[in-house]
């Protein structure tokens, strides 16, 4: 019975460990949403570091990325287009093309690829700042952290992950109709057709909401992370491996809930 | 000048001066901006100055220090005492009403440091309202007597 009692208060002690992470992650996610929606806080302190995080995160790895979207779009739009073909489902190819890629595929591998690149840089960089007690010497000298730190690296992130899942979406529909037509004019009547069924005004909002969601997630999640480290050096790789961790769940669930949101 | 007998007496000395800007061991400079960056941040932030008008007010308090050498130079790269240059600009260009060092020694560990203060606070002296400096009783030899 006394093993029983240990057994299930440990267990009770893990999951509100647990509750409370995710409860100080939603509430430090809110904060900075709370700053990015107050205009007293766009000085030009905190102007110049969104600048930076979107040059770091976006910007920077523009050439690579599309390139990377473009041989991934274009390998999975021949897979989809030959199979329809084989199926006798031709009509349906750019359709299916353009649905995969743009409303399912690239915003997540645009979210994971951030995640990856900048995330794991974001979650490095915070979980030091905090060991090293920076933060607190900025607070010291009347510089919020929040303001200054964390709440452009959250708008920052935001706006990268939206634009280039925007832009890998617009150039895997250009690739789709090249796949489906070839460089040909002739058929954009019909591509356009194609793009007002699959956009629909509910299909955007989900995309737009999803981006940013997955933007959030990106940037808040490893900020978080690095937050909670303790303050000692040997921690920060535990902390990091933490944050992406919860990241990559986070993402998953994201795409899972706006999925099921979609098609149930 | 503060002396200080022990560690718990320091820690009364600063819980009695909240409002204080110290210049510490244990408060760094952020490690990825400049030094420039690193003084420039607080008018930058609290005065919504823009980065330029900041920069040249934190490059002139620099100039006062002759520290413009290390203007560009993160942490990992400055000696002591430019690092302590840095931080003490920092505290001075928020203007707040009380600077205080702490213990010198650790922020200045392979110099003689009590005339190299004496020296950068009187290049400082208008801009500073009042200024201690905290150090333990045992390094009072050190100091030059008044």
């Amino acid at each position: 019975m006394q093993a029983l009692i240990q057994f299930l208060t440990r267990v009770g002690e893990a999951a509100l460990g647990w509750l409370a992470a995710w409860g100080r992650i939603l509430t430090f996610g809110a904060h900075a949403l709370i700053e990015a929606a107050t205009p007293s806080a766009y000085n030009s302190a905190m102007r110049s570091v969104v600048m930076k995080q979107i040059y770091f995160t976006a910007w920077q790895i523009l050439p690579g990325f599309l390139v990377f979207a473009a041989l991934l779009s274009y390998v999975i739009i021949q897979i989809v287009v030959a199979t329809a073909r084989d199926f006798g489902l031709s009509e349906f190819a750019l359709e299916m093309s353009i649905r995969v890629l743009v409303l399912e595929l690239l915003p997540l591998l645009t979210a994971l690829f951030v995640a990856l690149r900048s995330g794991a840089a974001i979650n490095t960089e915070v979980a030091l700042m905090h060991i090293n007690n920076e933060l607190a010497a900025l607070q010291a000298s009347g510089v919020d952290p929040m303001r200054f730190e964390f709440t452009p690296r959250v708008i920052g992130g935001a706006v990268s992950v939206y634009s280039l899942t925007l832009l890998s979406c617009v150039l895997a529909s250009v690739l789709a109709y090249v796949a489906v037509y070839g460089l040909q004019p002739w058929a954009l009547g019909e591509f356009r057709h194609v793009i007002a069924k699959i956009f629909t005004p509910v299909a955007l909002i989900a995309l737009t909401l999803k981006s940013l969601a997955f933007g959030l997630a990106v940037t808040v999640i490893p900020m978080r992370a690095g937050l909670e480290a303790p303050r000692m050096l040997f921690f920060a790789p535990i902390a990091v491996l933490r944050g992406m961790v919860r990241l990559f769940f986070v993402l998953m669930l994201i795409e899972v809930a706006s999925l099921s949101l979609v098609y149930l | 000048m503060t002396w200080l007998e022990d560690a718990a007496a320091r820690a009364r000395v600063l819980e009695a001066q909240p409002q204080a800007a110290l210049v510490s061991a244990e408060l760094p400079l952020r490690a990825n901006l400049s030094v420039l960056e690193n003084i420039a941040i607080v008018p930058q932030f609290r005065l919504n100055l823009s980065y330029d008008q900041a920069a040249d007010a934190a490059w002139a308090l620099l100039a006062r220090l002759g520290l413009t050498d290390c203007a560009f130079k993160r942490d990992p790269s400055l000696d002591c005492v430019e690092r302590f240059g840095a931080k003490l600009l920092r505290a001075v260009i928020g203007r707040p009403p009380i600077i205080l060092i702490d213990r010198p020694a650790l922020l200045l560990p392979d110099i003689h440091y009590p005339p190299h203060l004496e020296s950068v606070l009187q290049r400082l002296a208008d801009l500073i309202e009042q200024c201690r400096i905290l150090d333990y009783v045992w390094n009072a030899p050190l100091y030059a007597p008044r």
